[in-house]
């Protein structure tokens, strides 16, 4: 089956198969493997990607479902030159361990951000709450989303 | 109704593979000319932060900054065998292999400056804000990467190897006598819960964590190690089980082996306690595994106090805070 | 002195992961690459009669590995007991069986769904105190010929019968934990090729790279300087890639087929291949004077080892010295046991032994204070080590005993002003 893809901008047609999800397209066929897999059933969260402005777990999306819609991955959230505030603020806080739940939380904060700029600490924990991770306790990476969004407004 | 209610649990935790088991780190190490290190370990970042330890080590003796110093490790046909990355021993065991590999090499360099500028002892010559020179006087000092590329163009260089080997001595079999571990890692966690009588659902609110770390290379990531850890210790004590039927796993999944989300871990406040270990590398030794420890206790001394009941087989669910609570006032069922 | 060295230096691996450049296994892929699948037992107990790869040998696939295929077909952190791949007879469901190697995943799969292994059913143990029974079958009698007890560490200190004369109060309970998983957030995952060398590569996220290299060369028959593993960017660890997953069976898939092959765990797959936290089974008897004091302990301490040795001696041997918590106590009478069963395998994990007695001896002491009708914290504070303590194994502790000022940091927010913590 042919979709439509945008992906960081860039724009794809793709023949994909009936099972195939969002995640082994974006993994697979685009190389973009910032986007990673933690459980292939919605638990995790470290499969996050912002399908037109909405945060959604790959792995849960089939790609025929993904047709002509508009995709972020972490691929297309800042660069070394120009960091995104969460990005920064997660390695200035210190709340980067193994790193393997990090893209999907920074893709879950920045969609959180988008939307509510000024989320109090509650809305960001239940904003983060459909991300694991094992390492660090969450601890800083909330305290990463409030000092982003601190810098977010101004 | 829910009561609310404070616990305590003190621990402890021996360090290094122990029993008398040769617990050896290594580490090579090389000053390049423009002042810059490298250093090849076989020590495993697995996500806690021993390369960036590693990295401070390297800078604070050679008066660089940790972006100047790259850190080597894993690839087994470059670095040396450090042991494994477990027994909350990177930091001290590998830690002091790379102090004494970079001890090394500046020594060599410091006894080249020494003659550079006609310092009687090598001990005369610091290392500081990317300079080299005599300590006290300014005025003889220079670039560290010009020393080191003037000593390289006359065929001196700054190259080391270093193990460390951690005290252990076995116990006996037939008492358990004898020093199995050292050094020993001390912590404290206080925790306040509040727990609902009608669900047995526990909420924990607050958790405070002071742990004895002998020194805190790089604070932050003490305090990241801290909160992992209690959020580990906190699915321990509250949630997670792998359920077994017949030798067969009934939760093969993060759907049913349930892990603390953000909503389950509380604010941390982490206290850091240095007492020194003169044998770890600035006096520091590891809080890895000890972090996940007091908050077990605290969590269950703490849902003793808030409804008076024990629970004494982890986790504790709320089907067993509900049955211990109806054991406790018959009446009320 | 200082100018780094307890300053909060920002990781350099940091930026790479907020930008998800950092690479951990599965995201390595080599041109030709095998797509590897593990078959696993499904039995806990049982005698392999015949393995049958007849129907599985479909297009696509490329190679079916079993015990046959390995140099030498063992592995293990202590003692080499854990097959690579299941001989005779499986010890708990999901020991690797065989392996198959296809041109995708999606063959793999299929092919792994057609092999087909007769079982013959043996008794098996599910509980540790029943595998200690005399009577119970020994699981790996070429270790332990006539029992399941792989280790027993007694720890033996002062005289039992005074402590037990001065103790004004006891308190006697029975405690348990249950089996954990560490759920690091990365599920195992294994790249391995043969280089231009004709070196044995193998890019794994692991806690101890040349353990794993060593493992490797030992099963394929090679020189340790023939076998290079590359560690990968590593998601979470927590003891749980201590002990050889995937490693050595991607390894030979590779020599065998001198091509790259790639094996991915699924979360399912992850939770049968690694090992579990022990669970413990631990009986407590503990005695205070009426000034607090701790005269007493007498404890035993049962481990479920499951179904392989792993690190099981070295834990109950953790767990054994730390039974008295961080208190000094004259008197004491310690029993650590490991057993094997038909359970998953247990092995490291954070805590490592040290983790299980904690709910035992830090419940005892409350409930020793509530007994003498002193306070948690005092109880503690007469008890605690410090610098000069003799521990229940005899060990002197010389110096960096924090363990008062640690209780002392977190008193304020005991006492404090609203909220009690
Ligand atoms: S991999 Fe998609 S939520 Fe875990
Ligand atoms: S940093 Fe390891 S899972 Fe989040």
């Amino acid at each position: 089956m042919e979709i439509k893809l945008e992906v960081n901008r860039k724009h794809y047609i793709l023949d994909v198969t009936e099972d195939e999800r969002l995640l082994d397209v974006l993994r697979n066929r685009l190389g973009l493997t910032g986007t990673k897999e933690g459980c292939g059933e919605g638990e995790c969260g470290a499969c996050t990607v912002i399908m037109d402005g909405k945060t959604v777990n790959s792995c849960l999306v089939l790609a025929g479902q993904a047709d002509g819609r508009r995709i972020t991955t972490i691929e297309g959230v800042g660069s070394r030159r120009s960091p995104h505030p969460v990005q920064k603020a997660l390695v200035e806080v210190g709340a980067v361990q193994c790193g393997f739940c990090t893209p999907g939380m920074v893709l879950s904060a920045k969609a959180l951000l988008d939307q509510n700029p000024k989320p109090t600490d509650d809305e960001i924990a239940v904003g983060m709450s459909g991300n694991l991770c094992r390492c660090t306790g969450y601890d800083k990476i909330l305290r990463a989303v409030r000092k982003a969004s601190e810098e977010v407004a101004e | 109704m829910k009561k609310r209610g404070v616990g305590i649990g003190c621990t402890w935790y021996g360090t290094g593979y122990g029993n008398g088991f040769p617990d050896v780190s290594s580490a090579f190490l090389e000053i390049h000319d423009d002042g810059s290190a490298t250093v090849l370990t076989g020590a495993i970042d697995v996500g806690q932060g021993s390369s960036t330890v590693y990295a401070q080590i390297v800078a604070e003796e050679l008066g660089l900054k940790p972006e100047d110093i790259t850190v080597v490790t894993g690839d087994t046909d470059v670095a040396p065998d450090s042991g494994t990355t477990a027994a909350t021993r990177q930091t001290y065991n590998t830690g002091n292999a790379v102090l004494r590999a970079v001890r090394q090499a500046k020594g060599k360099l410091q006894a080249y400056a020494a003659r550079t500028f006609s310092c009687t002892t090598p001990e005369g010559i610091e290392l500081k804000d990317g300079y080299i020179g005599v300590k006290g006087d300014p005025s003889r000092r220079m670039p560290l990467g010009e020393m080191v590329s003037t000593a390289r163009l006359q065929g001196e260089r700054f190259i080391s190897a270093e193990s460390f080997t951690a005290q252990t001595t076995p116990v006996n079999m037939e008492n358990g006598q004898g020093a199995p571990y050292w050094p020993y890692a001390f912590g404290c966690q206080a925790a306040e819960v509040e727990v609902d009588t009608e669900t047995g659902i526990v909420r924990v609110l607050k958790i405070v964590a002071a742990h004895d770390v002998g020194k805190a290379i790089n604070p932050t990531q003490v305090e990241g190690q801290i909160a992992g850890g209690v959020a580990q210790g906190l699915g321990y004590a509250l949630l997670e089980q792998v359920e077994l039927k017949e030798g067969k796993i009934q939760n093969p999944a993060l759907s049913s082996y349930l892990i603390p989300t953000a909503l389950d871990v509380p604010e941390i406040e982490s206290i850091i306690i240095e007492e020194t270990e003169s044998s770890g590398p600035y006096g520091a030794k590891g809080l890895g595994e000890p972090a996940m420890l007091p908050v077990v206790a605290a969590v269950i001394n703490a849902i003793d106090d808030a409804v008076g009941v024990r629970i004494t087989s982890l986790p504790a669910t709320p089907e067993k805070i509900l049955a211990a609570l109806a054991e406790k006032e018959p009446e009320r069922r | 002195m200082t100018q780094v060295i307890g300053n909060g230096s920002i990781r350099e691996d940091a930026w790479g992961k907020v930008f998800g450049e950092s690479k951990y296994p599965a995201d390595f892929n080599r041109p030709d690459q095998i797509y590897g699948v593990v078959i696993r037992s499904t039995q806990a107990h049982a005698r392999i009669r015949s393995i049958n790869v007849d129907k599985a040998r479909l297009p696509g696939v490329i190679t079916i590995l079993t015990a046959e295929d390995m140099v030498y077909n063992r592995h293990g952190v202590l003692f080499r007991d854990q097959p690579v791949l299941a001989e005779e007879r499986v010890r708990m469901i999901g020991d690797p069986v065989a392996a198959i190697g296809a041109e995708s995943l999606a063959a793999a799969k299929q092919a792994a769904a057609l092999v087909e292994i007769d079982y013959e059913p043996l008794p098996a143990i599910f509980d540790p105190e029943e595998g200690m029974k005399p009577s119970a079958l020994p699981l790996h009698p070429e270790l332990f010929p006539d029992t399941n007890i792989l280790y027993h560490l007694p720890i033996r200190r002062g005289n039992m019968d005074e402590g037990w004369t001065q103790a004004e109060v006891v308190v006697e309970r029975e405690y348990s934990t249950q089996m954990v998983d560490h759920a690091f957030l990365q599920p195992e995952a294994v790249l391995a090729y043969i280089d231009e060398r004709g070196h044995v590569v193998v890019q794994v996220a692991t806690q101890y790279a040349h353990y794993d290299r060593g493992e490797i060369a030992h099963a394929l028959g090679l020189k340790n300087s023939k076998v290079q593993v590359k560690t990968t960017t590593v998601g979470g660890a927590f003891g749980g890639r201590e002990d050889i997953s995937l490693q050595i069976i991607a390894a030979m898939m590779a020599w065998k087929t001198m091509r790259p092959v790639k094996f991915e765990n699924t979360r399912n797959e992850s939770f049968y291949s690694h090992s579990k936290r022990h669970p413990m089974k631990m009986y407590y008897k503990t005695g205070a004077a009426k000034d607090g004091r701790l005269v007493a302990l007498e404890a035993k301490i049962i481990g479920d080892a499951g179904a392989y040795t792993s690190w099981s001696p070295n834990i109950l041997r953790k767990a054994a010295v730390h039974a008295t918590g961080p208190y000094e106590i004259p008197h004491v009478k310690i029993d650590s046991y490991a057993v094997y069963t038909n359970n998953p395998y247990t092995g490291a994990m954070r805590g490592f032994g040290a983790a299980q007695p904690v709910v035992a001896y830090e419940s005892q002491m409350d409930l020793l204070a509530k007994e003498l009708g002193i306070s948690q914290v005092e109880i503690r504070m007469r008890n605690l080590l410090k610098v000069g303590s003799t521990t229940a194994t005899g060990q002197v502790l010389t110096e960096s005993v924090g363990a008062e000022a640690c209780l002392k940091a977190v008193l304020p927010y005991l006492t404090g002003k609203e909220g009690r913590v």
